[in-house]
């Protein structure tokens, strides 16, 4: 696939504060790309700039080979959705719809047939003659995206699209959104903050954090080996766990002393493994160089439905997060109280040495409970938002 | 794809962002002529002698020094301080009745507090003069000598400004959450102390407001106190006395700096009072609902009534003695006194030029300040600009209408300005009009413009289509109610006001509120009272039209309104 939007060196200040910085990318003709990030992390400027509704102050960006920085929005190439929908609530589904349509020299029969096309392709026919204040909320957003498909522009952006839905509406434009863009083949860009949107529909995902990039990938790129422990918190439930890397290979988290399976300098830093990527047994397991071996003591359950979260504790100090199916649960006879073994995989786990002290020492305050919960930050994250 | 070696494409010429400069640009000059530059005149004025040279500070000087002039702040004072005192209280109490109390015939009470706001202010003061004047039908129940002095000028302005001080403090009481006063319930609090920790603080901010505003309007107003102050000297009538009594234009220059600062220093506490107000309410509130308490309902009842009871007797009494003879000697029923061609004052013409004056004032006016909030508030270009417009279009509340006309006098008035081919002329006193009611204006439209969604201008531009397009097809038909209440609010204003274009006007151009304090001065008490009349029935049609206008074309141009 061919480049068809190439960003570089992209910065933007709002007064003092760095919304962009430094931030190039490259998006493929016909890619479904999703900004994701907790809120102020720069992502909808980002949009923005690529739409000219914000003036980046340094950098490029190159749209379809035509290098379009400098160019006001209305003389860009691209349809726009906002969270808030944005229909114009005094005109007709059908001239909201057509409203880009008038000054491009259609006349009224073809504007009215474009209409009925793209009303069937969004799978609300024979909505024309009503206002947008008649419509679902779920309605009105498809609406909104018709009007930005109108025109038949190169590139989709959408900017938390789905955020002002409720849940099932939710779900279900997700792969509606995302079945349109894959018939038409444009090229598309979402902003959102919910991590199961950008893991769900898009091709690759942009996670960005203060302003820049955290890492770009497939989502199961982002998933597997998150660059960072920002993406590592922020994508999904892993635990974190403040460690020191010794110069025999061994690792120190906390007072427990532990056989550390991947390579890594001596330093501190953060160990870090997903829930469900520990493998648990209730007696002493051997002894294998290949694995993270830990000894703990059950304290916590929480009944999640298909799966229990188990809160082990491995110290006074330290306690990680498991998940365990339900019926291995009771396989193991694992409850409150219960000693287990933990041995989690050489490929399951992930070493991130501090940068500088002085954010070591907030990072390990955080994962102090040794699990960020990925959750908590939405909770976090949306109540920021209302 | 290599970057290096791709030619950066150059905008083409943006139209849109040009038009949008222009008008910007277009809309602060626009104001720096019509506000600050005749401000500027008149302080440079207030500095001068009779023969137009620098003398400093020595006007200023002889009026501090001239016990009969500095009375007059004093005067004023202690006007703006009484009127202040009764017009808060009894206007708490009824706008507490309107919207906390259970009390019946709310919409009743609440249309007869409007009427005074379609009155000129010197209507109330003619009335005064029927009912406690030397031969008023209620002299005996006055507790002071002569109605002509203090005590009428507050009645007067009470009656005047009492809608004004309403209005707010009802948007200040209904934007109350009633989820306070139920966590007040819950934890057993008595009814006095919920009134002192809960509602009070809740209106505090609408509370200082409406007490800026009524000393505002009462030190600043011209009509009552020409009219019924007799011998008791404010500021306002001063400035009139020197400019044109004494033709001692210095002099009123001086007086109207000093009318200006108590302007000038409640305008600053209300602008500070709004900045702290805006996070007051969440959008979670709940709105209250009023609840019914027998005894308490049949007090707030009773001084509801007794409070409409004086003011349909002000504007009844108004009425009536414009349809009596001769006062109080023949009181058969004519409209003799409806024969303005017969008396001084311009006649059955200032009437119509009344009308023509509010028309233009109106049309002109309403586009104006549309069109320039819009562009405040919606287009992106030349931040620095925008704020400097939006301090400009603050400025006018701040100056009363005595000080604004005189300003337009200096500054129009002069030989060397190309403008002054409007002096005299029917356009100064749109312009003047436009200009006095500014503020009000802008704020009514900048508030509908902001409840409009922000990115309606990014959608058109993705759209390609052009700003004035959407601003055409969507921004104004979106707020036609707002526009309708501003052009509104500046045709009934522009009727019924005297204080800015008592310097303004000419032999061509008199207008009926002139007339009617011409008339009074003439000792033609009663066509004063029925040009009055008229100018407020004048008034009532347009609102009636306007009601009319807002429920029967609204209903069919906002039909998307519906669900």
């Amino acid at each position: 696939m061919t480049s068809y939007l190439k960003i570089e060196q992209l910065h933007k200040r709002f007064g003092s504060f760095t919304a962009l910085n430094n931030i190039s990318l490259d998006v493929k003709d016909g890619e479904f790309i999703c900004f994701l990030g907790p809120s102020g992390c720069g992502k909808t400027t980002l949009l923005r700039a690529i739409a000219g509704l914000e003036m980046q102050e340094e950098g490029s960006i190159v749209q379809g080979g035509q290098d379009v920085s400098a160019l006001p929005p209305q003389q860009r190439d691209f349809g726009i959705v906002f969270q808030s929908y944005a229909l114009f609530p005094n005109l007709s589904v059908a001239d909201n719809i057509a409203y880009g349509l008038v000054n491009q020299k259609m006349n009224r029969q073809q504007r009215g047939q474009r209409v009925k096309e793209l009303l069937e392709q969004i799978d609300l026919p024979g909505i024309e003659e009503k206002f947008p204040g008649q419509l679902s909320g779920g309605q009105q957003q498809r609406v909104a995206l018709a009007r930005a498909l109108a025109t038949e522009p190169g590139l989709l952006l959408l900017d938390e699209p789905l955020s002002a839905l409720d849940a099932r509406v939710r779900l279900h434009l997700r792969q509606e959104i995302r079945d349109l863009q894959q018939k038409l083949g444009i090229t598309t860009i979402m902003v959102t903050h919910d991590q199961d949107e950008a893991l769900t529909m898009a091709d690759r995902i942009v996670v960005m954090d203060h302003g820049c990039i955290a890492q770009v990938g497939t989502p199961k790129e982002i998933y597997d080996r998150p660059a960072t422990s920002f993406v590592a918190r922020f994508i999904g439930s892993m635990n974190l766990i403040a460690a020191q890397v010794m110069e025999d290979g061994g690792v120190m988290l906390g007072s427990v002393e532990a056989n550390l399976p991947i390579a890594a300098q001596p330093s501190t830093g953060l160990l870090g493994f997903r829930p469900e990527a520990a493998e648990v047994s209730c007696c002493a397991t051997v002894v294998d160089q290949s694995k993270l071996q830990m000894q703990g003591e059950v304290r916590h359950l929480s009944f999640m439905g298909a799966y229990v979260r188990v809160g082990v504790a491995i110290s006074d100090e330290l306690e990680i997060e498991l998940d365990l199916a339900v019926s291995e649960m009771d396989q193991k006879q694992i409850t409150t109280g219960t000693s287990v073994w933990i041995n989690v995989a050489a490929e399951a786990l992930h070493y991130y040495p501090d940068q500088d002290p002085d954010q070591a020492e907030a990072e390990s305050r955080v994962a102090a409970g040794a699990v960020a919960s990925a959750q908590n930050n939405m909770a976090q994250v949306a109540a920021e938002a209302s | 794809m290599n970057t290096q070696t791709l030619q950066r494409s150059m905008p083409a010429f943006d139209r849109e962002a040009w038009i949008q400069r222009l008008v910007l640009l277009g809309a602060v000059v626009f104001l720096f002529i019509t506000l600050l530059a005749p401000l500027a005149t008149m302080l440079a004025k207030s500095m001068q002698n009779q023969a137009g040279e620098f003398i400093g500070l020595t006007n200023y000087i002889e009026y501090f020094t001239n016990p009969a002039l500095f009375q007059s702040i004093f005067n004023s004072l202690n006007i703006a301080i009484w009127t202040t005192l009764i017009v808060v209280s009894t206007a708490f109490v009824f706008a507490y009745a309107l919207v906390r109390s259970g009390m019946a015939g709310k919409k009743v009470f609440r249309t007869v507090s409007m009427l005074p706001i379609f009155a000129p202010s010197l209507l109330p003061a003619l009335s005064m003069i029927y009912l406690f004047g030397n031969q008023g039908v209620l002299k005996e129940w006055l507790p002071v000598d002569s109605i002509y002095g203090p005590m009428g000028i507050v009645m007067g302005l009470s009656f005047w400004i009492f809608p004004h001080a309403l209005m707010i403090l009802i948007t200040a009481m209904a934007n109350s959450d009633a989820r306070l006063y139920e966590a007040a319930k819950a934890l057993k609090t008595p009814p006095w102390r919920v009134f002192l920790t809960v509602t009070l603080p809740g209106v505090r901010y609408g509370l200082i407001n409406t007490i800026f505003v009524v000393f505002t309007l009462a030190i600043t107003d011209f009509g009552v106190a020409k009219v019924i102050g007799g011998q008791y000297n404010v500021l306002a009538t001063d400035i009139y006395k020197q400019v044109v009594g004494q033709q001692n234009f210095q002099m009123g220059a001086v007086v109207s700096v000093v009318l200006l600062l108590p302007a000038l220093f409640s305008f600053w506490v209300e602008r500070r009072v709004q900045r702290r107000q805006t996070s007051q309410l969440s959008s979670r509130a709940v709105p209250m609902q009023p609840e019914k308490h027998p005894l308490r309902d049949l007090f707030l009842t009773g001084f509801c009534l007794l409070v409409c009871a004086f003011l349909l007797t002000v504007v009844g009494m108004a009425i009536y003695a414009s349809l009596i003879t001769f006062w109080p000697y023949n009181l058969t029923l004519s409209l003799n006194n409806y024969q303005f061609d017969m008396m001084d004052g311009g006649g059955w013409e200032s009437y119509f030029n009344s009308l023509r004056l509010a028309f233009w004032a109106a049309v002109i006016g309403t586009a104006v300040v549309f069109i320039v909030a819009y562009m405040n508030e919606k287009v992106k270009v030349m931040p620095q600009v925008r704020k400097v417009l939006q301090l400009l279009a603050m400025m006018p509340m701040a100056v009363p209408g005595m000080v604004l006309g005189l300003s337009y006098i200096f500054f129009f008035n002069s030989p060397g300005n190309p403008l002054n081919v409007m002096y005299g002329t029917m356009a100064i006193l749109v312009l003047n009009t436009l200009v006095h009611f500014y503020t009000v204006c802008h704020l009514t439209a900048v508030t509908s413009l902001k409840q409009i969604d922000a990115e309606f201008e990014s959608v058109s531009a993705s759209l390609k289509v052009p700003f004035y397009t959407t601003f055409r097809r969507v921004t104004a038909p979106l707020c036609l109610p707002a526009i309708l209440d501003i052009s509104v609010y500046i045709f009934v204003n522009a009727m019924t006001t005297v204080s800015a274009v008592v310097f303004l006007y000419s032999a061509d151009t008199t207008l009926a509120s002139i007339a009617v304090m011409n008339m009074d001065e003439a000792g033609d008490t009663a066509p004063a009272a029925a040009m009055a009349v008229m100018l407020m029935m004048t008034s009532l049609v347009i609102k009636g039209i306007h009601w009319t206008l807002s429920s029967q074309l609204l209903s069919r141009t906002q039909r998307w309104r519906q669900r």
